[in-house]
């Protein structure tokens, strides 16, 4: 039984590999779409915490944990939609995400690492926490909008 | 030439809004830039903007003489001739505005209208929204951020030519419009001053004017109804 669970599950892993090789050819204007995608889900869920932070609605200890853990989750996918094969796709992108890889990488770090400790201090219900870390994340989208996005 | 005369033709209202306009404009030209950590200083900016906006539309109905719409905005026929004494480098007394200067202002009041209104629906992609965004479609917000980035190609444009239409006026027909703007006052030929007659609205109505489109701003932005 044992073996053929792991069997089973050797396979699956294998089937997601090979999944995951077939999103790295996906075709160019799909993988805008998909980093598109990953971004709209994440306003979704940075949208209600933001709320919370600015008083316009009241604090929710189990919807800020729920929304960071997606984030975080989120903030890691758009990123090998920036494949160089959607350099010519239609999109707000600033050439400079495709000519200055080193600097659109520490953008993308810090976006990742600004939501684990959100995800991290909300998960352990820390409402202190939660407003400390949560500055870092807003400043993580808006300075990578304002060097890779156009207006 | 006979002597000159020294006539004060702009108020002190006209005078404050422009220069306060010259400085909210450069804090709008660099907040706007310098990224999202300004935004929410850029949009506050942006309301006292909207509202010294709106004052002067008012102050154009309601004003001192050359402060009124009606005064300076002319015919096709004023603004050739203007133009005309432009081009000779003839100098051209007028008291307020000259013609083509005068629509200028129109313009200017119209691009910064526009530029406010489409701040109110614009959004950031991340957690701001402008007041009024909510009344429209992302799509529409979007659309209308993106007209918020261009018209300020323009307004610059705009501005650049009012600096180098003053700049030519005191360069080639010797017509300080710059200090003019500071003063009030305009030295002019006295024959021209003779027609000059202006009618200065109280500085009391200017003051009630701003707190309306102040207050109309604040009924915009908070829209409490």
């Amino acid at each position: 039984m044992r073996t053929k669970l792991l069997a089973a599950a050797t396979v699956i892993a294998a089937l997601g590999g090979a999944s995951l090789e077939a999103l790295a050819q996906a075709k160019p204007d799909v993988l805008v779409k998909q980093r598109q995608a990953a971004m709209v889900l994440q306003a979704k869920y940075l949208g209600p915490i933001g709320a919370m932070m600015k008083g316009a609605a009241p604090y929710n200890a189990d919807v800020v944990a729920l929304n960071a853990t997606f984030l975080e989750n989120l903030a890691r996918m758009p990123w090998d939609g920036f494949d160089a094969s959607t350099k010519g796709e239609k999109s707000k992108t600033k050439p400079e995400a495709f000519s200055d890889p080193a600097k659109f990488k520490a953008a993308a770090d810090q976006l990742e690492s600004a939501t684990a400790k959100l995800g991290a201090v909300a998960r352990a219900k820390d409402e202190a926490g939660v407003k400390a870390a949560f500055g870092a994340v807003a400043k993580a989208c808006g300075g990578c909008h304002d060097s890779f996005r156009e207006k | 030439m006979q002597g000159e005369a020294r006539v004060k033709v702009w108020d002190a209202p006209v005078r404050l809004f422009h220069w306060l306009l010259v400085l909210l404009f450069a804090f709008m030209f660099f907040s706007g830039k310098a990224g999202s950590e300004w935004l929410e200083w850029h949009v506050r900016a942006g309301y006292a903007v909207l509202s010294l906006v709106l004052f002067r539309v008012l102050w154009g109905f309601f004003g001192s003489t050359h402060a009124r719409f009606g005064s300076f905005l002319s015919g096709p026929a004023a603004c050739i001739e203007c133009l005309r004494h432009l081009m000779k480098r003839t100098p051209s007394p007028y008291a307020g505005h000259n013609p083509l200067g005068g629509w200028m202002v129109l313009v200017l009041l119209l691009a910064l209208l526009f530029q406010a209104g489409t701040g109110l629906f614009s959004n950031d992609d991340v957690l701001f929204e402008g007041p009024l965004a909510s009344l429209v479609s992302k799509a529409m917000s979007d659309r209308l951020s993106g007209w918020h980035a261009w018209n300020f190609n323009l307004l610059l444009l705009l501005a650049g030519l009012h600096i180098v239409a003053v700049l030519y006026h005191a360069g080639f027909m010797k017509e300080n419009l710059i200090g003019a703007m500071f003063t009030g006052v305009k030295r002019m030929p006295a024959a021209a001053a003779g027609s000059a007659a202006t009618r200065f609205a109280s500085p009391w109505l200017a003051l009630a004017l701003l707190c309306v489109a102040a207050f109309a701003v604040f009924l915009i932005v908070k829209r409490p109804f």
